[in-house]
């Protein structure tokens, strides 16, 4: 009888020891004061958390990632929204189709997105790198953002629209006035989605680097397999801290698990 | 008010064809290269790709790790979703939460401490000298075992939530109905369980099997060009040889696997529906 | 087109895509009156009252209000206010902002507008409401907050869709009897949609029955409950008795049976329950069910003219079922059809 009595504690401690543990290990080692990645740490300091950011090539790579991840989610809604907005209010025609492309991006690895882009955009037209990777970033978040506004949308009743319209007020008055207003927890919980989806994108921005235009993480992955020390580690820690601590605020002042 | 088919189209049109000219093109450009050798369609570069040991070796274990992942998930999983269901409420939250958490942490992060855990130097090594099981440090790093360890961890929280979700659909009843009639623990999770959540298992199980195949990070990291994988043959085929051609079959290939499970997923989705 | 004629509707075609919902209705709509659209659901009321509104656009027909053809002018600024059965509150928006909001969008403010939305709220009973937020309300309150919004826009038409249908009974009569008062203070033209014929009833001042996108009949309540002119008239206000009538005789499921008594010249003939004459007549029954309703008793009967529904007052003794009883159907009791189907 004991034995099952364990059973459940004990799974859940090794499931989470696994799930969990090793990004502990990475906290851990980033505060080594030692010379090589190792744990347990030979020591404690703050040094490599401090050199991370005196690294020139990160902090650019940071901003660049900043930028993509701002604009393109930003980019992202500004098409999102009113294509949400008609396919749950219209009939729309060939509804299905514009489903279907809009959400295409989730079914395709990112990183033959990334290719593709490089092969007809970049090389022979000559688009910029940067821009090249703001749009694949845009296409990438596009299909969370249509997403989850979609689902307040179709939360939201339309007749308070037409009531607005009935007092006065024009079309895009009411969406203004009536529509956003009530469906900005839903916008602002697909900015975040948005937002740490397209940070934490690797395999798209892959073949879309070039001197001085990198995303953060393929910054790291370079880094790594030329010096193998914890800054790395410091980085990977400070970045996950940054995401979840995004995502426990938007928990915390949004409620944000209702809406994705 | 909402009749007017222009307006509804004028506003979906900008972000289609964003999406279409952006993406759609440009893949499906790629993906016909793989179809066409001097300006004709021909199947001869699939059939080049696939005669080659290299490339057959690599489409086997991707699809071999991605089976194992997916099934060690599954049995994980279970096990974990189960001890999660039956705690009091405000525990299973927190349980929850702390399963999702490592979704959000970018795949570099979660996939580089492996290195530190499994390399020469690293935590198993150090314990494993230390009692004494070995002399030196056995290389588990570049090796199938560590990207197989690196994917499990990365998405055994999709299956774990898939089958809490299932778990907790199922009838209250249903369980301790089959111990009264005489089933032992395997009978039960045999003859009960396995069957009424199928469909959880499914759905964990074609995320799980669609990301294992369709991994970058994970396999670029702890297998480097030791163990090649679909996507991170794929880039070296790109960088290294500028060969395009075997870049869209692989395209095309992760392609369909990955729009073969998003349709499952999508049926079931609506079979669900409408029961 | 009458010269009393305030809001027409003339030849007034509206459709979905393919389907025609309305088809070449024509109403002409008294200033200050209180009309029903009486139907129900799919006869097409609601959409003749949206395209009144402009939510929707005819796809063929003119609707004119006070003397302008309005059939294109956009929603926005046609002079007509709708309730609708959600009530349609703004949820973001306090019951003052609610009430305030289409007045805003006219340019009123401070001082006007604040006494212009304490008068609204007043005159629905909710003057010390302006603070609350809508969801917190009970239902009969958003109503009287939603009722509020659209009459301190003063508009030349009032729509309400389906009034009284969420209420439970005792809000209801509240409810009637705040909507005869706000309209008859006011004079606003009040227009609303019901599938109750109760409801119409009692609050009309004209009927209007539709059914499948037409018009079947126009009349003040007692000439609807009274004379109904079709089948499907007479069994919407509570005939139960329908029969019609051809070659002289009257149509029963055994085949045409002759009514003694010369029957009128009419497609029909109509007999409430109360209207059959039980304990005498040419007609033999046997009852098949019986109930008592209070002062009332009700009972179902076969007979050689079909399946006949009675009541009769409840002091009187009680034919049990299987019995064997006899009954008449007077013709001066009956409403006479003048269509059938």
């Amino acid at each position: 009888m004991t034995m099952q009595r364990l059973f459940a504690p004990v799974t859940l401690a090794l499931v989470l020891i696994f799930l969990i543990g090793p990004f502990l290990v990475i906290v851990a080692a980033s505060f080594s004061a030692g010379d090589t990645l190792a744990f347990p740490p030979q020591g404690l300091s703050f040094k490599w958390i401090l050199k991370v950011f005196t690294v020139e090539s990160f902090r650019q790579s940071f901003v660049t990632s900043m930028f993509l991840a701002i604009g393109g989610t930003f980019a992202a809604l500004l098409l999102g929204i009113p294509a949400s907005y008609a396919m749950s209010r219209y009939k729309l025609p060939f509804a299905e189709t514009v489903r279907g492309v809009v959400s295409a991006p989730i079914i395709v690895p990112g990183i033959i997105v990334g290719l593709a882009l490089l092969r007809y955009f970049v090389v022979p037209i000559g688009l910029s790198i940067t821009l090249a990777l703001f749009l694949a970033h845009t296409a990438l978040v596009l299909p969370y953002a249509v997403r989850v506004v979609s689902a307040s949308l179709n939360n939201l009743r339309s007749d308070i629209e037409e009531a607005a319209v009935l007092l006065g007020s024009s079309r895009l008055g009411a969406f203004f006035r009536v529509v956003l207003p009530n469906i900005r927890g839903g916008i602002l919980s697909a900015f975040i989605l948005g937002f740490v989806t397209s940070f934490n994108q690797v395999p798209v921005s892959l073949f879309l680097s070039g001197p001085g235009v990198r995303t953060l993480p393929v910054d790291m992955l370079g880094y790594m397999e030329i010096v193998f020390d914890p800054s790395i580690a410091a980085l990977s820690a400070l970045l996950a801290f940054l995401s979840v601590g995004i995502v426990f605020a938007a928990e915390r002042f949004l409620g944000f698990s209702r809406y994705v | 008010m909402f009749q007017n088919r222009a307006e509804a189209l004028a506003l979906a049109l900008p972000a289609a064809i964003f999406a279409g000219l952006v993406f759609l093109v440009p893949v499906i450009l790629l993906l016909s290269e793989g179809f066409r050798v001097a300006d004709s369609w021909t199947l001869s570069a699939y059939v080049d790709f696939f005669s080659q040991p290299l490339n057959r070796a690599v489409f086997l274990r991707t699809l071999k790790l991605g089976a194992l992942v997916t099934v060690c998930a599954a049995v994980i999983g279970y096990a974990a979703a189960f001890a999660i269901v039956s705690l009091p409420p405000g525990a299973k939250g927190r349980m929850i939460g702390l399963v999702v958490l490592p979704l959000m942490i970018s795949p570099v992060a979660r996939t580089y401490a492996w290195i530190v855990i499994l390399g020469r130097t690293g935590i198993v090594n150090q314990a494993l000298t230390a009692v004494g099981l070995t002399d030196a440090p056995v290389r588990i790093l570049f090796t199938e075992t560590a990207v197989f360890i690196g994917l499990l961890q990365l998405f055994l929280p999709l299956m774990i939530i898939s089958l809490i979700s299932a778990l907790e659909n199922l009838p209250k009843d249903a369980i301790p109905a089959a111990r009264v009639l005489g089933a032992n623990w395997f009978q039960v999770f045999r003859k009960v369980v396995l069957p009424l959540t199928r469909e959880g298992v499914v759905i964990g199980g074609t995320l799980v099997f669609t990301g294992s195949m369709t991994a970058y990070i994970t396999p670029a990291i702890l297998g480097g060009s030791k163990v090649l994988m679909l996507e991170t043959l794929m880039y070296q085929r790109v960088t290294v040889a500028g060969d395009f051609v075997s870049a869209s079959v692989i395209a095309f290939i992760l392609i369909v696997m990955s729009f073969a499970a998003n349709s499952l997923l999508k049926s079931l989705a609506t079979a669900r529906n409408r029961t | 087109m009458s010269d009393t004629s305030y809001l027409s509707l003339d030849k007034l075609t509206l459709s979905y895509g393919k389907t025609v919902a309305v088809k070449d209705l024509d109403l002409d709509i008294r200033k200050g009156e209180l009309l029903a659209l009486l139907g129900p659901s799919g006869c097409g009321k609601t959409t003749t009252m949206r395209s009144i509104a402009g939510l929707m656009m005819p796809t063929g027909g003119h609707i004119r209000l006070d003397g302008v053809d309005i059939t294109r002018v956009a929603a926005n600024r046609r002079a007509v206010g709708l309730v609708f059965q959600s009530y349609a509150l703004f949820p973001h928006l306090s019951v003052f902002e609610n009430v305030a909001f289409g007045l805003k969008l006219k340019g009123l403010r401070g001082a006007e507008l604040d006494r212009k939305v304490d008068a609204g709220l007043k005159s629905v009973g909710l003057a010390d409401f302006s603070a609350r937020r809508t969801p917190e309300l009970s239902g009969g309150q958003q109503q009287r907050v939603a009722l509020a919004r659209a009459m301190v826009m003063e508009p030349k038409v009032l729509l309400l869709d389906e009034p009284l249908s969420n209420l439970d009974a005792r809000l209801r009569l509240e409810m009637r009897t705040e909507l005869q008062r706000v309209q008859k203070e006011s004079g606003v033209t009040m227009i609303f949609v019901t599938h109750d014929q109760i409801e119409a009833l009692a609050l009309a001042d004209r009927i209007v029955v539709m059914k499948s996108g037409a018009i079947e009949q126009i009349g003040a309540p007692e000439e609807i409950y009274n004379h109904p002119a079709s089948r499907f008239v007479a069994d919407f206000v509570g005939f139960e008795n329908i029969f019609e009538i051809r070659n002289g005789n009257l149509v029963t499921p055994e085949g045409e049976v002759v009514l003694p008594g010369t029957l009128p010249q009419a497609a029909g003939l109509a007999w409430r329950p109360r209207a059959v004459l039980l304990g005498s007549g040419p007609w033999s029954a046997r009852v098949r069910g019986i109930s008592f309703a209070g002062g009332t008793r009700e009972y179902v009967l076969d007979t050689p003219l079909g399946i006949i529904k009675a009541e009769v007052d409840a002091s009187l003794p009680a034919h049990a079922i299987g019995t064997d009883v006899v009954f008449d159907l007077p013709v001066e009791n009956a409403a006479v059809l003048k269509r059938f189907g």
